[in-house]
């Protein structure tokens, strides 16, 4: 058995590689098929979590399609910068990492505070960034916000340290499917997830401060898909709504589920991504807004 | 960031190797890259090829190769130490760095001792009074040590004033270091006092002064003062995060699975604890039995794995052994509870893979470092469960398992320090290996940091690449219950009391071990003294060889055959009977051994032959239907910092 042959088995390859003196934990899952040439899809994370715990929407995605997961510097298996980042540095050095892993060109899909990232990605860096994906995000700090207790809860990242105290909280502040079974968001959570040090969390906090991408969303040209969830304590559900009312080329998806629902119920959600990303999309210049409620 | 890497490499830092390509000149880099596509052999041949690069140094560079390997063995028994099991977790790693630097009792008793010779201490400062006179008038033949780096440069010599500055340095260090010796106290403090002095006056040598240093101020003059702005930009880099210390490799110096860490093979296991990788076979005959390797859980399994032809996981494979290694996960907050008997269970699970996926009843096992006091604590407890049988041969690697003679950090460091650190990590949840490598940096400042705050910061150049420096940069965490079961563990010395200790419910006696065992140390590892791990003949009841190998803790380790300096000593007759070849005495010992030429590692694949079963066809495939192949290999663990 060769190494090729373990590869072709599990094609998801972890590796670290250094970016501007930053050495970053990448998975990277080639495209194969008929994926081979396409952009592939770089996976932004959530607050605090490491790349496995994108694991379970990787599972549904469409098993050709070249996947980049990272873990943001100082979170996960990621180095910790020296110093904090406004998020628009950290865009920057995403795009370098994907040039230095040979992607001029990829789509991007954000997840809650990857949301952000994605946005920003798409501002900043319009040719190489092909197609946008937008879950459960919003507009930074000009947005709808959530309940104080739940903001208090996501202002530190006791819950990605502490499985008890995660499993307490994740019915309120992921809400969907959660509500009635907390102990699940502490299993995605905590499954085979790595920790990073309390300052990453925090880096990662504060990049966010005083930005919005509520000036630029006009600005946007790629295609985007919004999706959103009903009940999500965290994002409510105007955000996404309002985000697809201000992105000239988007779609709107709104799900019925909570902050996690790309993760809990990816085997729904995933071909709707898929489909977006392989242009079944309505006319990018005909601006149409889907709703499936 | 760090793109400027290559052409400012300065030719002085550029260690004379001893063995196989450690170092990559300026072009490797470019040229690694660009054949990154077509696999990792190449890239070695690339590294090889780039040496004739260095080649016109080389006649220029003769005169160095004794001092420059002074320097790369210092590197390599230093860059060891973190690998060290017991000596540096009893560090006080809770206290801050400034906190160790103050003497408290030593320093009243330092005192103390100096008022109550009052001639002696007069004496001393009439005498530095004399030779600084003396050094004033240019007559003073104070000249620093031959294998000097820090001086080497000619205008200390020929230039007056530099020279004055130097001998007045030379001169006030040594009567410092000398009141330590008038001082008359007790080893303890002695120790710490000598400790906080050499740092003082290490830390206080005008090389470190960029306004001081002839070779920093041509530089300076040549660069315009770029190298100023480069190093400034390279401390506030390396001090912003822990470890607080200059880099002692670039970031992207590696990149493990590329350069080290290359031998073929796939992860067939992965529990919470560990990842159990599976070499693929290069020879079409394997040993029957498989042999299982315990790295340390203090550094990454890599160390047994760096680059083609300095990788002893390589050299079993290509040997006819089949070869599974446990790769430790990185443990965070969430594993504070991880304590030796997680560890142990990790063993006993990664052998019964061993066994399923091979099809036999037995595995050889090698335990390196703390690594082997788990993998000792484990066979222990098999003897006592009457399942010995299951291991076919143990092997051991700079393992101390008798903590009585510990080494010299163990003067710096007292029980009620050792009780906070681990208050201290259990608060945390673990042990951040950075605190550690912070340490350690501080108990040999001339070669960890001096060195290169003058080549990183002052000169503005970019620290070389040697792998073995990257593996020990690359630092893990320890959790909770691991740091206080360790510690435990050397405070009592219990691995030498049968009974005292326990693994898995069962007393661990290590008496009771009767396998045959190879023993291997290194004579100058500073950490893990040779005497230390020559203890272990004497606590196992089998036939216990060993081997003590030139160099210190890593350096011995990592010793591939074809270094025509590589030698080792082992008892005559070969066996290892306790008593008659392993007498009680190390130093009787050492005088009947005798020296053989070449490399342990060949002696040791001759060992383990006789030992792993017949020869048989190689397997098809990795993993069987239980144990399907996950990943290849290095796996995912070894990529969590």
């Amino acid at each position: 058995m060769t190494a090729e042959h373990a590869r072709s088995r599990a094609d998801d390859h972890v590796r670290n590689v250094t970016v501007r003196g930053i050495a970053a934990r990448v998975s990277v899952r080639p495209g194969v098929g008929s994926h081979t040439d396409k952009p592939p899809l770089l996976l932004c994370n959530g607050i605090g979590t490491s790349l496995e715990a994108l694991q379970p929407l990787v599972d549904q995605l469409h098993p050709d399609r070249g996947l980049v997961r990272f873990d943001v510097p100082g979170v996960g298996g990621s180095a910790l910068p020296p110093f904090p980042y406004p998020i628009a540095g950290l865009a920057s050095w995403v795009t370098a990492l994907m040039a230095q892993l040979g992607h001029r060109r990829f789509d991007v899909l954000g997840l809650s505070w990857g949301g952000g990232l994605a946005q920003q990605l798409a501002v900043q860096a319009p040719r190489r960034v092909r197609r946008v994906v937008l879950v459960a995000t919003g507009t930074g700090a000009l947005m709808v916000p959530a309940r104080p207790r739940v903001l208090k809860i996501m202002a530190t990242p006791r819950r990605h340290r502490d499985p008890a105290y995660a499993a307490k909280v994740a019915s309120e502040i992921y809400g969907g499917s959660m509500r009635t079974d907390g102990a699940r968001g502490a299993a995605l959570l905590h499954g085979a997830t790595r920790s990073g040090p309390k300052r990453g969390y925090y880096y990662q906090l504060a990049s966010m401060a005083g930005w919005t991408s509520l000036p630029f969303l006009g600005l946007l040209r790629q295609p985007t898909l919004v999706m959103g969830g009903d009940d999500d304590p965290i994002i409510p559900v105007a955000n996404p709504k309002l985000q697809a009312a201000l992105i000239p080329h988007s779609q709107l998806h709104i799900y019925q589920g909570g902050h996690l629902g790309v993760l809990t119920e990816a085997d729904e959600l995933a071909p709707i991504i898929d489909r977006f990303l392989d242009g079944d999309s309505p006319d990018p210049m005909n601006r149409d807004q889907e709703n499936t409620r | 960031m760090t793109t400027a890497a290559g052409p400012v490499r300065p030719q002085k830092t550029a260690a004379k190797k001893s063995t196989g390509p450690k170092k990559k000149s300026p072009g490797t880099k470019e040229s690694a890259g660009r054949t990154k596509s077509t696999g990792s052999s190449s890239s070695a041949a690339a590294k090889r090829a780039a040496s004739p690069e260095a080649a016109p140094e080389q006649t220029a560079e003769h005169r160095r190769d004794a001092e420059g390997e002074t320097q790369e063995s210092a590197d390599l028994s230093a860059s060891t130490a973190l690998a060290t099991p017991l000596d540096l977790l009893l560090a006080n790693a809770s206290a801050s760095p400034i906190r160790r630097f103050i003497p408290g009792m030593s320093g009243v008793k330092f005192t103390a001792g100096l008022v109550r010779h009052p001639r002696v201490v007069a004496r001393r400062t009439a005498g530095l009074a004399y030779e600084l006179t003396r050094v004033g008038l240019g007559r003073s033949r104070l000249a620093p040590g031959e294998k000097d780096r820090r001086f080497s440069e000619e205008a200390w010599v020929k230039n007056p004033v530099f020279k004055r500055t130097l001998q007045s340095y030379l001169a006030v260090g040594a009567a410092a270091r000398g009141l330590v010796d008038d001082a008359g106290l007790d080893w303890g403090d002695d120790q710490r006092m000598r400790f906080i002095v050499d740092n003082l006056v290490e830390a206080a040598a005008p090389s470190n002064n960029p306004f001081l240093n002839p070779k920093v101020i041509k530089r300076t003059i040549d660069t315009g003062g770029g190298n100023l702005v480069e190093g400034g930009r390279r401390f506030v880099q390396d001090f912003a995060t822990a470890p607080r210390v200059p880099s002692m490799v670039e970031a992207d110096a590696f990149e493990v699975g590329r350069d080290i860490a290359v031998t073929p093979g796939a992860v067939v296991l992965r529990t919470d604890v560990f990842e159990l990788i599976q070499y693929t076979p290069q020879t079409p005959k394997v040993r029957s039995v498989p042999m299982l390797i315990v790295p340390p859980t203090i550094n990454k399994y890599y160390v047994i794995d760096l680059a083609e032809q300095r990788s002893l996981v390589e050299y079993l494979v290509q040997s006819g052994q089949q070869v599974f290694c446990i790769s430790w996960r990185n443990p965070d907050v969430r594993h504070a509870d991880w304590g030796l008997d997680t560890y142990g269970q990790a063993i006993l699970e990664a052998m019964k893979a061993c066994e399923d996926i091979t099809g036999q009843d037995k595995t050889a096992i090698f335990g390196i470092c703390s690594g082997g006091m788990i993998a000792s604590m484990v066979m222990a407890h098999l003897a006592d469960l009457g399942e010995q049988h299951r291991v076919a041969a143990y092997s051991l690697a700079v393992t101390v398992l008798d903590q009585e003679q510990a080494g010299v950090t163990s003067a710096l460091l007292s029980h009620k320090a050792a009780a906070a650190s681990t208050q201290a990590s259990r608060e945390k949840g673990y042990l951040d290996g950075r605190t550690l490598a912070e340490i350690f940096a501080w108990l040999r400042p001339n070669d960890l940091i001096w060195n290169y705050w003058v080549n990183n910061y002052l000169m503005g150049h970019a620290p070389k690449a040697f792998d073995i420096l990257y593996w020990n940069a690359d630092s893990v965490r320890m959790s909770a219950a691991m740091h206080r079961d360790f510690m435990d563990l050397a405070i009592r010395n219990a691995l030498v009391t049968p009974g005292a200790a326990t693994m898995l419910g069962t007393k661990v006696d290590l008496g009771q071990v009767t396998t045959d065992s190879y023993v291997v140390a290194g004579i100058a590892d500073h950490l893990c003294k040779w005497e230390s791990c020559y203890q272990t003949t004497q606590l196992f009841n089998g036939d216990t060889k060993f081997v003590l190998s030139t160099s210190g803790h890593i350096a011995a380790m990592v010793n591939p055959p074809g270094n025509p300096k590589a030698s080792f000593q082992t008892s005559p007759s070969g066996r290892g009977q306790k008593g008659t070849d392993n007498p009680e005495d190390t130093q009787k010992w050492l005088t009947q051994a005798v020296k053989v030429k070449g490399s342990w590692w060949d002696d040791w694949v001759e060992w383990l032959s006789v030992r792993s079963g017949e020869e048989r066809t190689k397997p098809r495939k990795l993993g069987n239907a239980t144990y399907q192949p996950l990943d290849e290999a290095p796996g995912t663990y070894v990529h969590d910092r």
